[in-house]
């Protein structure tokens, strides 16, 4: 009867354990609100089709992040030696963000931006939501290298982000990262009505010239020359632009079809995964539920409407030295963000709107592309003033 | 065209800058600085035996691991070779941007950090190559208050001077360290100044690109041997034969069509075309496991 007793104390103690140990028992509020977060992604992936690629993998990478544990069993992202911290090792080092603009080149087409040079200008017009972005965070109390980092999420262009953050601000990186994705998610409602405000109907239906023809020659010496005339001014964004430029190459140069299809395909697909499941698990929410982040997510949202706002104004302001016949519509201004190719899907629904035959998808993409390649600078500027 | 000519020359001249504008730097063995001597040590740093003696702190200035095995460390102009860094003892390795120190103290059975010279009758130190004639760093040195260090008043830097502290192991200089984000705040705190410049970077980089790509079918058109002489006619070939991209879409499309169609007329005409079966030992029957021994 005694022994018995013991027994079931050992019993009961054992299982006492063994629950501490389960995610119930380590379970808080905020692990709940993430899960929420989480759920909410995947849905908005899945059900409303908004960047699916990326929201599914952070939208599951939320939920593997917030499942409570005991610490010290190396299993949470930012314990050393879990799997999921080795695969972290990539996003913060910075491995990761290349490789994707290595694919992201390999699969852009520069002939809209090579045809009309002027929608370059564009892209660079927009970067002012990061400027922006970077001044309220000033004014609100973060840091400068912590304002740099998030005002990058301005340049709508997720590897960029987690380039940045990496470097400047490690510990913000979650918080910027899944602040950028979701944006850049949100592009399509965030950005009309910003469009609209800022821009007269006929100025919307404004008809601009078909695209010239761009010749194989142009398209192998524009990743080339773009290397070299932006590397050399801003060499801290080496990494990005000349991963961008290199994938371009192998896909324009047409003998490098086998490496081309590689970045763009397997490659990039991959890196996508795996940096989009551990930034979604590295919002843990211990470590990310915190004031900071909500600043970061109200700053994220500020970046875009002024991105948005500067590539639109900029372009009506070229079009007051434009000739009748060139000038350009501004509802492809808000393509210079960047967040390739919805920001200038934005442009051709809203363009569709006021008249059905205006389609501007392929002038958007000019400065959609200069977006990203403005980013990148923009990125290697803050790096080289505030690292 | 003249203007043209202007322009190409320009660009010419401009990227020629740009290559040669700057200098690079190398990372390696020649990236290491002699950073800090302390010649009489009394009451000062302490070997790993306890004793004190005179120390060299050698500087790694580079991005990347330095390994000073092989090297020559010296307190004798005539003598480049006098002391040979051992190889094969992982303490010679020095990470980016780091320190290691050597103790002259002439005792070399204490280890190889430890000298065959104690620096009490020289004042010179200098660092050779593995060759032990290309020299990498030397100093002439005063002789030194006791426990008072003279070195680089900024690691690697090219200024030397008396150090308020010593700082073996550690970097020379031990004010507050202002980061550059920080600094910049100073002089910008509301961030006007950093948008200003930045978004001038950022069109300048852009605006470069497109005065390229606004004259590039030009510049790829470019007959060299006329650029440079007197008479030249440039005629612009490509002037009127640009075609629209709806031309192309339209041109693509026929093309796919031709290509993809498998039909010969139309879709009810049924085309038979001929599948052949390749052969492959490796789906061959005769070659199967289950068939009976011979």
């Amino acid at each position: 009867m005694e022994n018995s007793g013991t027994y079931l104390t050992f019993i009961a103690e054992h299982l006492n354990q063994f629950f501490s140990y389960t995610s119930f028992a380590n379970f808080t509020f905020g692990h709940l609100i993430m899960i929420c977060v989480g759920l909410a992604f995947i849905y908005l992936a899945i059900a409303k089709e908004y960047e699916p690629l990326l929201l599914v993998p952070i939208g599951f990478g939320i939920l593997v992040g917030n499942i409570a544990f005991t610490p010290g069993f190396q299993i949470g992202i930012y314990e050393s030696g879990s799997v999921l911290n080795y695969l972290y090792f990539g996003v913060l080092q910075g491995v990761y963000p290349p490789l994707i603009f290595l694919g992201i080149g390999a699969m852009t087409d520069f002939s809209a931006l090579i045809s009309n040079p002027k929608l370059m200008l564009v892209g660079a017009a927009a970067q002012l939501g990061i400027f922006g972005a970077y001044a309220i965070a000033l004014f609100l109390g973060f840091s400068p290298s912590e304002a740099g980092a998030i005002g990058i999420i301005g340049g709508a262009d997720g590897p960029t982000a987690i380039f940045l953050a990496s470097k400047l601000a490690p510990d913000l990186l979650g918080a910027i990262a899944i602040s950028a994705y979701s944006y850049m998610a949100l592009v399509p409602v965030i950005q009309p009505p910003v469009m609209r405000l800022l821009t007269t109907n006929k100025e919307r239906l404004i008809r601009m010239k078909p695209p010239r023809a761009v010749s194989k020659t142009e398209k192998i010496m524009f990743p080339i020359i773009g290397l070299l005339l932006t590397a050399f001014i801003v060499p801290s964004g080496l990494s990005l632009l000349g991963m961008l430029f290199f994938g371009n190459l192998l896909k324009e140069s047409t003998v490098t079809k086998r490496l081309a299809d590689t970045a763009k395909g397997p490659l990039i697909d991959i890196v996508t995964i795996i940096i989009g499941l551990t930034v979604g698990a590295s919002t843990q929410a211990t470590t990310f539920l915190t004031a900071k982040s909500v600043g970061i997510f109200a700053l994220g949202a500020a970046s875009f409407v002024i991105a948005t706002f500067g590539g639109v104004m900029f372009v009506k302001f070229l079009n007051l030295f434009l000739k009748e016949g060139n000038k350009m519509n501004p509802l492809i201004g808000n393509a210079g963000v960047s967040a390739v190719p919805d920001s200038a899907r934005v442009s051709q629904i809203i363009g569709l709107q006021y008249d059905k035959t205006n389609h501007l998808l392929m002038h958007a993409m000019g400065p959609n592309v200069a977006g990203v390649i403005g980013s990148a600078v923009a990125a290697g500027i803050l790096l080289g003033f505030l690292a | 065209m003249k203007v043209l000519k202007k322009l190409y020359k320009q660009i010419f001249f401009l990227l020629l800058l740009l290559l040669f504008a700057g200098h690079s730097f190398s990372q390696s063995g020649s990236d290491l600085r002699i950073n800090e001597v302390l010649m009489d040590n009394d009451s000062n740093y302490v070997d790993d035996f306890g004793q004190r003696s005179a120390w060299i702190e050698i500087f790694n200035t580079a991005y990347n691991n330095v390994n000073i095995a092989g090297m020559y460390l010296t307190d004798d102009p005539k003598n480049p070779t006098k002391y040979l860094i051992p190889k094969g003892d992982p303490v010679t390795v020095i990470p980016q941007r780091n320190y290691i120190v050597f103790f002259a103290d002439n005792h070399t059975t204490r280890g190889i950090l430890h000298l065959n010279f104690d620096m009490k009758n020289s004042n010179y130190v200098a660092l050779y190559d593995v060759n032990g004639r290309t020299l990498i760093d030397e100093i002439n040195l005063v002789r030194q208050i006791p426990d008072i260090s003279y070195g680089r008043l900024n690691d690697g830097s090219e200024f030397w001077g008396k150090l308020d502290k010593t700082t073996p192991k550690a970097s020379n200089y031990t004010g507050k360290i202002v980061t550059a984000g920080e600094e910049f705040v100073k002089m910008d705190p509301y961030g006007l100044g950093m948008a200003m410049i930045a978004m001038s970077v950022v069109f300048i980089a852009l605006m470069l690109l497109y005065l390229v790509f606004k004259n590039t079918r030009r510049l790829y058109t470019l007959d060299l041997k006329n650029l440079f002489t007197k008479e030249k006619i440039m005629i612009d070939i490509n002037e009127n034969q640009d075609i629209t991209g709806e031309v192309n879409a339209a041109i693509s499309m026929a093309l796919y069509l031709y290509r993809s169609e498998l039909h010969d007329h139309e879709e009810t005409v049924l085309t038979i075309k001929k599948v052949a079966r390749t052969y492959s030992p490796w789906s061959s029957k005769i070659y199967g496991l289950r068939n009976p021994h011979r």
